[in-house]
Parts: C-alpha cells; structure tokens; sequence
C-alpha cells in the first residue's frame, strides 16, 4: 500500500516518444471528431455540405458500403468501429514522414490495437451465437480441446507481430541507409569540415524510401487490417447459419 | 570465431525463409493476375484478395526479419 500513497509516483510514469505520440495521434482523433460532431448538428441539411463535413461525410459513405459489402446483412453497425481505427492506424504508420517516432515501433500499440480486434471479433461471436460459441472449443472431438485454447490466440499473435514487423523493418532500413550514406559523405567531402560533410547524399534517398516504407506499407498494413477485422465474422456467419437451421428442425 | 561472428551467421540463416516466402508471394501475384486476365469483370475483387493475400503470405517473411533482428540486438 505504501507504494501507492507515494506522492512521486507520477513523477516515475515515463513513458517513451513512441507512446507519447500514439496518445497525442488519439487525442487529435478525438478532438476532430467532436468538431465534426458539432458541424453536422449545426448543419442545414438542405444544403450541400462542404470542408471538413464533406470530408468525414465522405469517409462514412465510403466505410459504410465496404462493411455492408464485405460483412453482408446484420453487421452494418460495425462501420464505426472501423472508422475509429483506420485514421489512428494510418496516422501512426505514416507520422515517420515528419521525423517522430512512429508509434508502431513501440510492441505496445500494435498489441493493444491487435487485442481490440481480437476481443470485438470473440464478444461479437458469443452475442450472435451465444453458447454455440464455446463448441468451437471442442470442434471435432474433445480431445482437440487444448489444442483450440492454444490456436485461439494465434490471429492475436500474427496481427501484432505483423503490424509490428512492417514499422520496425522499415525504420531499421530506413536508419541503416541514412547512416551508411552519412558516412559515405563524410568520406567524400571531408574538405568541407566535421559540420557539413554528411549531409550531402541524405536527403536525396530518404524521400522515395519514406514514401515507400512509411506511406505505402501504412496504408497496405491499414487495408489489411480493416479487412481482417471485417473478414473475420464470416465463419462466424456460418456458425449463425447452422445454428438457425438447427432451430428450424 | 567470436560470439558476434556467429550470431551474425544465425541471423544470415534466420532470413532464408524470407526468400521462400517471397517465392510463395510470386506465385500468387502470378496466378492472381491470370485470373484478371481471364476474367476482366473480376478485377477489383481478386486484387483487394491479392492484396490480404500478400499481406497473409508476407508474415512468415517478417517472422524471420523479426527472429534475426532479436538475434542481432537482444541475444
């Protein structure tokens, strides 16, 4: 108890830029959406909209007909969610073209993203199939049972690590090659003194690999994301299916 | 031979199964592409499977990045 009642025990909360960026990318977020909550209240809905409106009008429009489309019937509420996670995702993959830390890089965000999606994907299983839902425990036969405990957590570990992987890879590519160049150009304009001899061959490579590693591997990771938190239900839907047929007999 | 040397050999070894899964990612953007080809109407929905399915395939790559980069820094 004693540790708690510690006055300093803020002081020790440290948390590194990569975190402190994901909170900020969040908080951003959340500010955005209450301002476009407040436009469309004040809104004439007689009137075209235009600006920001227009924008988070299109981006509904846009996920709403990719879940109606890829979930089918019965699952049109989950647009939100997704709406939720695809600005943070492609925030935090793409802020390394400004030079912060990109929250991926941090085991933390991509784990607590990845169990977002892993807790959705199995309460909305238990709501739509209710106790159907544990027999996928036992599928074949009993024995299988520890084996499925295990298997269960596997999509968790994949997403995580993929999410993980891509960000991390790119940033040690990226780093490698910046410091490789960096000595390369110290090396070859050494006359012009310790200050400006490195940083002649830097900014020239670092844009296309930017563009590749932080904006097309975000936005594909981000894709892939979506449609594996969308796809996922459809097992389910058979589930649903065969527990309706066995009401109907 | 010093601990350095041979924990950079087992990182070598540890990024070989990239190489298998970039064979699997090739064959699958072949066959995906025929099908396109094939079937013209079916563009945008065997590109967006394309796509996850890279995505899927790509994993086992990245398991093996991530396995030699543990190797290097944290061993």
């Amino acid at each position: 108890m004693e540790k708690y009642s510690d006055p300093n025990i803020f002081k020790s909360f440290n948390p590194s830029g990569e975190i402190i960026i994901g909170l900020a990318i969040a908080l951003l977020l959340i500010v955005l959406a209450i301002i476009v909550g407040i436009l469309a209240k004040r809104a004439d809905p007689l009137k075209p909209s235009k600006g920001l409106l227009k924008l988070a009008e299109w981006a509904v429009e846009k996920l709403d007909a990719f879940t109606a489309d890829t979930m089918g019937a019965g699952f049109e509420n989950f647009g939100g969610i997704l709406l939720g996670i695809v600005p943070f995702l492609f925030l935090s993959f793409t802020i390394g073209i400004t030079g912060l830390p990109t929250p991926m890089n941090n085991l933390a965000v991509p784990l607590s993203l990845a169990l977002v999606t892993f807790i959705l994907i199995h309460a909305t299983s238990v709501r739509y199939t209710k106790w159907c839902y544990f027999k996928r425990f036992v599928d074949p036969i009993p024995i299988f049972l520890p084996m499925n405990l295990m298997s269960m957590w596997a999509p968790l570990l994949s997403m995580t690590l993929r999410m993980f992987g891509n960000a991390m890879a790119g940033w040690i590519l990226i780093s490698l090659i910046n410091t490789s160049l960096e000595s390369i150009s110290a090396s070859l304009f050494s006359f012009m003194g310790s200050g400006v001899s490195s940083i002649w061959f830097v900014p020239i490579v670092t844009p296309v690999l930017h563009a590749y590693f932080d904006l097309f591997s975000g936005f594909i990771q981000t894709l892939v994301f979506v449609y594996l938190t969308a796809e996922r239900p459809e097992d389910l839907e058979k589930e649903t299916v065969y527990v309706s047929r066995k009401e109907a007999m | 031979m010093t601990d350095i040397g041979l924990k950079a050999i087992g990182a070598g070894l540890a990024i070989i199964s990239a190489g298998a899964s970039s064979i699997g990612e090739g064959n699958l953007v072949a066959k995906a592409i025929e099908g396109m080809a094939r079937n013209p109407e079916m563009y945008g929905k065997l590109r967006s499977s394309m796509i996850i399915g890279c995505a899927l395939v790509e994993t086992c790559g990245i398991y093996s990045l991530l396995i030699s980069i543990l190797i290097l820094f944290v061993l």
